[in-house]
């Protein structure tokens, strides 16, 4: 079955972030032999003086494919190290929700929707995971968390929010990769433009500093800008200012 | 550059998109720490709007570090 694992609001402002305890968490899963785990994506939401974030509100995503058996192993495993690994002050919050069996998967869609848009509160998350069936725990502080945590299980279903963590270390000649080549090794969706536009197979692409892939139609898409110069690449990696947006 | 808050905070005075000055702040800055990797927003690795002791607000950020 398909898990969407989510943990929010766990680093303070000295500590790992929430990134790197998700991608630890999912390896967890892979040692165990409990499945196999997907990239791990961003999510930002709601940048308001009411929201008590550290410095950028952000949750993180990943999915993993497991045996229903591990299921409760799982959510006890990650509950745990949330409990060990979240830093001091902080506010960690766990979702872990089944796509294939929630009630309403609109309804946690829209719940991620309106959390980069609106003020949440821990009892409209709660109310809605029990109505749903997704796990939702709080583990330390004021346990805020579990609202950006839920929040993230919905944007990852949406399949359309988020940046993927890490970038793509992209092989090249003289700077320059084909697309083709660029989706076969890391798997990705494509390769777009920032105006939506999905380039050919044999595009060329200038990769500058360490590009990152955004998460478009459930997939990890790889985006670029206009390249203005002689020759055949008329495709630039997107900079991260660009992505932004994601 | 900054606007002194109630609270002792710094607010950037230029917002969210002028990536040269928030270059320039952090040039200057000896609390700079680059934040994780994912919450970069610039590709100048030296910035506040990399820095990890930056508080994004809807309109800019605060600082947290010690002035």
């Amino acid at each position: 079955m398909n898990v969407l694992v989510c943990i929010d609001d766990t680093d303070n402002l000295e500590s790992r972030g929430t990134g790197d305890l998700a991608e630890q968490l999912a390896g967890e899963v892979r040692e165990r032999s409990w499945g196999l785990c997907e990239f791990v994506t961003r999510h930002q939401l709601l940048l308001h003086p009411d929201v008590p974030y550290t410095s950028h509100n952000s949750s993180m995503c990943f999915a993993a494919d497991i045996d229903a058996q591990h299921l409760p192993a799982l959510i006890e495993r990650a509950q745990k190290f949330l409990a060990e690994e979240s830093a001091p002050g902080s506010d960690p919050g766990l979702a872990v929700a089944v796509p294939e069996s929630l009630r309403d998967a609109t309804a946690l869609i829209e719940f991620g929707r309106r959390a980069k848009q609106d003020v949440l509160s821990k009892q409209d998350a709660y109310s809605l995971a029990h109505d749903l069936g997704v796990h939702l725990s709080e583990h330390g502080g004021t346990g805020q968390g579990v609202i950006g945590a839920l929040a993230g299980t919905g944007l990852r279903l949406s399949g359309n929010d988020g940046r993927i963590k890490g970038w793509m270390d992209i092989p090249t000649s003289d700077g320059v990769a084909k697309v083709a080549d660029i989706v076969a090794r890391f798997n990705l969706g494509g390769v777009r433009s920032m105006d939506g536009a999905l380039l050919a197979a044999d595009d060329l692409i200038a990769v500058g500093e360490k590009p990152k892939a955004v998460f478009l139609g459930g997939k990890p898409f790889l985006m670029v800008s206009p390249l203005q110069q002689e020759g055949g690449v008329r495709w630039q990696t997107s900079s991260r200012r660009d992505l932004k947006q994601y | 550059m900054w606007i002194k808050c109630n609270d002792g905070l710094r607010l950037f005075r230029h917002g969210r998109e002028n990536f040269n000055a928030a270059a320039q702040a952090a040039g200057s800055c000896t609390s700079f720490r680059a934040d994780v990797e994912e919450e970069w927003v610039t590709d100048e690795s030296r910035s506040c709007y990399n820095c990890r002791y930056r508080r994004w607000t809807a309109d800019s950020f605060v600082c947290q570090a010690a002035p």
